[in-house]
């Protein structure tokens, strides 16, 4: 019923080939290139030498920090995506009501997005040093502190700021998609479950949530790509110091190609961590589709 | 799509001719890295007398063109790395290491394309740094050397000496705390990704420890660097120093320093320019030697960059290209040139051609001279070099946040012997 | 008739509450609003341990102290502190210092009369409680009974008027706190300090009688030295007598509270989060006119460059800027073009036509996505050379378009789908083709969604760095993300340029936001970003 006529069976294919050559030639190939080296000895100049087999994974996993680098991917991953999926789910929905000044107020929400990711990390690493950082200095000046607080005192905290900031440069994306969303939801609905007397919890479980679970399930299985290989916010902070303690894969797997020129098992991780985004954004996929179906 | 593989074929064709077309001239591929603000200019843009350095080479030797590109350090060893990986090593690379490329048989020996007479102009003890088994594979192109400077004032206001030994030194470190509270951090300590083993060496080498023993085996984990690295832990954990120090960087102590929220930092020699154009002013400064511990004697610390230059076997003529990268390290160390480039970069020179002139320019260069004559440098010509920088820079880090440092070191020992 | 006597009552019992909450203010500015505690005296023994003979001595000497401070009727403590430490022979020392605080608490109407900021904020505080009364007051004269939908027009702006002066008098109690910890403790900080402070002798004299009626003269830098001052929870009593205040004042406004809380709630949570956006931007244009020894100023005092440094910009064009910019440019419109020129068709075909292998065909998609740039440097770097697209803008095109493929694709096809296919079904029976059909048609139709994607795509082009770093090597090809690393170099970092080069490169991508806000909506409404 959606579909118009095809004339010949090879015709959508010929629609699909400048996209599947363009991603072939200049992702899949790059892609299949990583597979290859991550089962190859590579020097530490750089030179690719024969097949090993598991040798790098074996070596990329026994490292003595890949647990505390996983589990730091773990808490950057779920904190990033579900604390900025949750608070752009609140900005949107205020941002979907009727009020003066909405235009400039959802302009400004997408600010954010117009500076690159490097470009907010080193603003953000200037705005928390501890003896010149601009919010020490604000605060002082507002009088809300007496004395200069040490942001950064230590790293625990300084993965949080990383998180932070990985929030704060996500929640554009997040709240565009379910505001989005939101204006799709047809105010018949609203209306029905005032007429039934539904309270605003009520109305938010049942009405607003499965409307816009399908602009949620988007941004979020791409949030869970994009913040997974999110790198120049915890490179520019930290640089994953001290001892790889706020390191997340992809920022230790960087650091250890091209660091301590251990290119083989860097390879090896980036193939690893594939893997998991595999499972973990299809096993996301599926079942929120699956409960789409069932809705 | 027909048009844009026409397109990409118009241009591989394209490319194809422009390359054969160019096959007299020698292009020779140059990575600099970005050691001052100015250094892209002055290699590029206008910063040597209204010209740059790319200009005037092609001017003065017609025949060879130079893709010369000023890297930062932040992406100088992605950039290397990926290039080498690809067979698309740069013909003429400045950095820091050298052992790696030189052990895989990347490079070129010195003397198969650097004159005579250059070669020569070398300090030797800076050649030396850069020879594997008889054979040198890298020129040194600056160096640099590190010194204890402190704020004389808050050290008088204080009423303590210099600090010379480690002991002093947390006397004084206590004195300074004593009088300023919180207001002034006594000690600066940089054990930042980057910069990690200058740190190690500074109090290692102040304890007769070092990287590697008198036979020159790697012994990272011997006791005096243990002793030196719990030392240096122990003044952080008594609150001498800045306070994150895994994360504070060089630029960060230097602005402290010259703000006057930092009473001592180990510097390099470059610290009085930058202090100057940051426009600091209310600092009054000193040098002194880098305090060491009883028993131990002062070393000062030496870093020293390179220039090396890479094989191409697709060269069609090898001898000509010898002997445009000779050339270019010719023109590169005439005094009219080098002595430029190192005193905008605030660097020290590595040829004796250039020192009388940057004496005269600037007196203080003469006692900074002396100090290099003395200075040690980082075992940097030993394959496991990589290994052994980041290690210990990862064990100090690791001590900074509780870890034990006999066991870290001893961790990294047995990790670069096995 | 019973309703307006309902209003009436509502009225009549605001009017009470908002009298009862005024004058619990002005019983509040009676008690003391702040304390001071400044160290008036120290007696510092060296070599001394507890209980010897210099320690009595020392100790005798600060009572003295403190019985001569209590003769003037003051509040004075002693606090003894003692350092023991090891020196570097094994010795063991030990300090002791004796200081003799004194603790001076002014109330809200001591404040009234003294001449600095903190006082300023407290006659604002008062003279806005009392003229909200006043207004209400107005407001309500000869229409105490009378229902809100009838009040007249001028009723109606007296009570808001009220609200707002309520509003404001609330708005002054943390105002106040952080002005008065500003003036006493970073002021007198930095004063101390011997870093400047303009009119800091005048500031020190009022201080002087406030605190210590004149009598410290030339001491007060000393007794100022040790000064903490803290607000007590009396503030705390007043901002909620405060806001009793303005709740009965929005009640003979409105009629009722909730309402107008929740829509307050909104405005405030907008300013919030709008201001927490643009902080970082704030900073980044602040420090992008800083000169470069103000960037690491650690004593700074003001919250905008003390002289705007407006030559940074014309020194980041001198060095090269607006060719990287242009190149970024170049780039990104390059890279979104082709994007949309494979996306469209591909999407088209998603939206509108059945085939086999269209799951597989998304999944490739998504798979396309999973990889960093940084980890396919090596794949990516190899592929140019072969292609002999490394260092041109063309191959950094070419990737971009790609790695934003999957993105481009998602967003169109839902826009086409969301758009019905009556009129290309239609158009097609006419004998129009389906390119026909696609361009002449949908393509019109769906221009918000297009104009989303094409954003979308040109911002990722435009913030991409580590591909660029790697694969350009002329300096004339880099983009501006790779060309602004100059401004970090070994020797220094320069805020300043950096973040000027910064703004200049984030002036084109906001302006194209503002230009578009309007179609970013609409795109996304359309059915845009749909599974």
């Amino acid at each position: 019923m959606n579909s118009i006529l095809v004339r010949h069976k090879w015709e959508p294919y010929v629609w699909l080939l400048p996209s599947i050559l363009l991603m072939t030639i200049f992702v899949v190939f790059p892609i299949g290139i990583v597979f290859k080296l991550a089962f190859s000895e590579i020097s530490k100049a750089g030179i690719v030498g024969g097949f090993v087999g598991l040798q790098n994974f074996k070596a990329a996993v026994s490292a003595p920090v890949f647990g505390t680098v996983m589990i730091n991917t773990l808490v950057w991953v779920v904190s990033v995506v579900g604390l900025s999926t949750l608070i752009g789910f609140v900005i949107a929905m205020v941002l979907n009501q009727e009020f003066f000044g909405r235009k400039l107020a959802r302009s400004i929400v997408v600010f954010p997005w117009a500076t690159s990711l490097v470009i907010q990390a080193s603003i953000w690493n200037y705005i928390i040093k501890f003896e010149y950082g601009n919010l020490n200095n604000v605060l002082l000046n507002m009088g809300i502190i007496k004395q200069a607080i040490n942001w950064r005192a230590t790293y625990q905290i300084e993965f949080m700021w990383e998180c932070g900031v990985g929030i704060f440069v996500t929640i554009p994306f997040v709240t565009f998609c379910v505001l989005s969303g939101l204006q799709s939801i047809d105010a018949a609905y609203y209306e029905a479950a005032t007429v039934d007397g539904a309270t605003f919890w009520q109305k938010l479980f049942h009405v607003t949530i499965p409307l816009v679970r399908p602009s949620l399930t988007v941004s979020t299985v791409l949030n869970v790509i994009y913040v997974f290989n999110s790198f120049p916010i915890i490179y520019t902070i930290t640089k994953g110091a001290p001892a790889n303690k706020t390191d997340t894969l992809i920022t230790y797997l960087y650091m250890l190609a091209f660091y301590d020129q251990q290119k083989g098992p860097a390879t090896a991780l980036s193939v690893i961590g594939f893997i998991i985004l595999c499972i973990v954004a299809g096993a996301y996929m599926m079942i929120s589709m699956r409960k789409e179906d069932e809705a | 799509m027909k048009k844009i593989a026409t397109l990409l074929l118009a241009v591989l064709l394209l490319v194809t001719c422009v390359g054969f077309g160019l096959a007299e001239d020698i292009t020779l591929d140059v990575i600099i890295c970005q050691y001052g603000p100015n250094t892209n200019d002055w290699f590029t843009g206008t910063g040597m007398d209204g010209s740059n350095f790319v200009t005037k080479f092609e001017e003065a030797n017609p025949g060879i063109k130079l893709n010369l590109e000023v890297v930062s350090w932040n992406d100088v060893y992605t950039v290397v790395s990926t290039r080498i990986s690809n067979n698309n090593a740069p013909d003429i690379l400045n950095i820091d290491t050298f052992a790696d490329y030189a052990n895989e048989g990347l490079l070129l020996p010195v003397a198969d394309y650097c004159p005579e007479e250059l070669y020569n102009d070398f300090f030797p003890s800076f050649i030396e740094q850069s020879v594997i088994d008889g054979v040198c594979w890298a020129v040194p192109d600056l160096a640099s050397a590190r010194a204890l400077y402190y704020n004389v004032d808050m050290l008088e206001e204080a009423g303590v000496e210099v600090p010379t030994t480690w002991a002093e030194l947390e006397d004084v470190c206590q004195a300074l705390l004593d009088v300023y509270g919180g207001e002034v951090y006594p000690w600066g300590i940089d054990m930042t990704t980057d910069e990690g083993q200058a740190a190690f060496a500074y109090y290692a080498w102040g304890n007769n420890g070092g990287f590697v023993d008198e036979n020159g085996e790697w012994a990272v984990n011997c006791d005096a660097n243990v002793e030196a690295v719990e030392y240096a832990i122990g003044l952080y954990n008594q609150g001498f120093t800045n306070p994150n120090p895994a994360t504070q960087t060089r630029y960060d102590l230097q602005d402290m320093f010259g703000a006057g929220k930092l009473a001592m930092v180990i510097a390099p020699n470059s610290l009085p320019t930058y202090i100057a154009d940051k426009g600091y002013s209310g600092v009054n400064y000193a040098v002194a030697d880098i305090p060491h511990n009883e028993g131990a004697t002062s070393s000062s610390v030496g870093v020293m960059d390179r220039i090396m230059a890479f094989k191409d076997d697709s060269a069609p003529d090898q001898a000509a290209r010898n002997e445009a990268i000779g050339k270019f390290l010719t023109f590169f160390y005439d005094p009219e040139n080098y002595v430029g480039w190192v005193s905008m970069e605030d660097f020290l020179p590595a040829v004796n051609s250039a020192v009388a002139a940057l004496v005269e320019a600037n007196p203080s260069f003469e006692a900074w001279l002396n100090v290099l004559d003395g200075c040690q440098f980082y075992p940097t010509a030993k394959a496991e070099w990589i290994d052994v920088k980041q290690g210990v820079t990862s064990a100090e880090q690791n001590a900074l946040t509780g870890g034990d440092v006999k066991t870290l070191l001893d961790a990294l020992q047995a990790q670069i012997t096995k | 008739m019973s309703a307006k006597s309902s209003a009436g009552r509502k009225n009549r019992a605001a009017l009470l509450i908002c009298a009862a909450a005024a004058l619990a203010i002005a019983v509040l500015m009676c008690l003391p609003l702040v304390r001071f505690t400044t160290s008036v005296y120290t007696k510092r023994s060296a070599n001394t341990f507890v209980g010897d003979e210099k320690y009595e001595a020392a100790l005798a000497e600060a009572q003295a102290a403190k019985a001569e401070f209590e003769a003037d009727g003051s509040e004075v403590t002693i606090e003894e502190s003692v350092t023991e430490r090891v020196n570097s022979k094994g010795e063991t020392t030990s300090m002791v210092a004796f200081e003799v605080r004194q603790t001076v608490k002014r109330s809200g109407w001591d404040f009234l009369a003294a001449g600095f900021a903190p006082a300023t904020v407290m006659r604002v505080l008062v003279l806005a409680v009392a003229l909200s009364l006043v207004l209400a007051l107005l407001g309500l004269r000869g229409t105490m009974d009378t229902l809100h939908r009838d009040l007249s027009g001028a009723a109606v702006n007296l009570r808001a008027a009220a609200c707002v002066c309520g509003a404001a008098a609330i708005l002054m109690a943390p105002v106040f706190s952080m002005v008065s910890t500003y003036t006493f403790s970073r002021q007198v900080g930095l004063i101390i300090g011997g870093n400047a402070v303009s009119g800091a002798d005048a500031l020190l004299e009022r201080m002087d009688a406030f605190l210590y009626g004149g009598t410290a003269g030339e001491r007060i830098t000393d007794l100022l030295g040790g000064l903490s001052e803290q607000v007590t929870p009396v503030l705390l009593l007043m901002l909620l007598a405060l806001c009793v205040l303005l709740g009965g004042l929005i009640v003979i406004w409105r009629g009722g509270l909730a309402k107008t809380l929740s829509r307050a709630g909104l405005y405030l949570f907008v300013i919030v989060v709008s201001v927490l956006i643009l902080y970082p931007f704030y900073v980044m244009l602040i420090t992008a006119f800083r000169s470069n020894a103000e960037t690491t100023d650690m004593y700074f005092l003001h919250m905008l460059p003390t002289r705007w440094i407006w030559s940074n910009l014309k020194d980041i064009v001198d060095r090269g800027v607006l060719r990287f910019l242009l190149n970024s440019i170049m780039l990104s419109t390059g890279a979104t073009v082709i994007a949309m020129l494979c996306g469209i068709p591909a999407a088209y075909a998603m939206a509108r036509m059945n085939f086999k292998g269209k799951k597989i065909f998304l999944g490739f998609v998504i798979m396309s996505q999973m990889f960093s740039p940084v980890v396919l440097l090596v794949g990516i770097s190899q592929l140019m050379n072969t292609l002999h697209l490394n260092d041109t803008i063309i191959g950094l095109m070419l990737i971009n378009a790609a790695f934003n493929q999957a993105f481009a694709i998602w967003l169109l096809r839902g826009t086409f789908v969301s758009i019905s296919p009556e009129m290309e079904q239609a158009a097609c029976i006419d004998g129009c083709s389906t390119v026909g059909a696609l361009v002449n048609i949908l393509l019109p139709m769906a221009a918000p969604g297009i104009v989303t994607t094409l954003i979308f795509v040109f911002i990722n082009s435009w913030n991409e760095y580590t591909i660029s770093t790697v694969l350009i090597s002329t300096p004339t090809n880099k983009p501006i993300t790779v060309g602004i690393t100059q401004f970090s170099s070994f020797n220094m970092i320069e805020w300043q340029y950096l973040f000027a080069a910064a703004l200049l490169a984030t002036i084109p991508v906001v302006i194209l936001f503002m230009c578009i806000e309007k179609h970013l909506a609409a795109g996304l409404t359309s059915g845009g970003v749909k599974g």
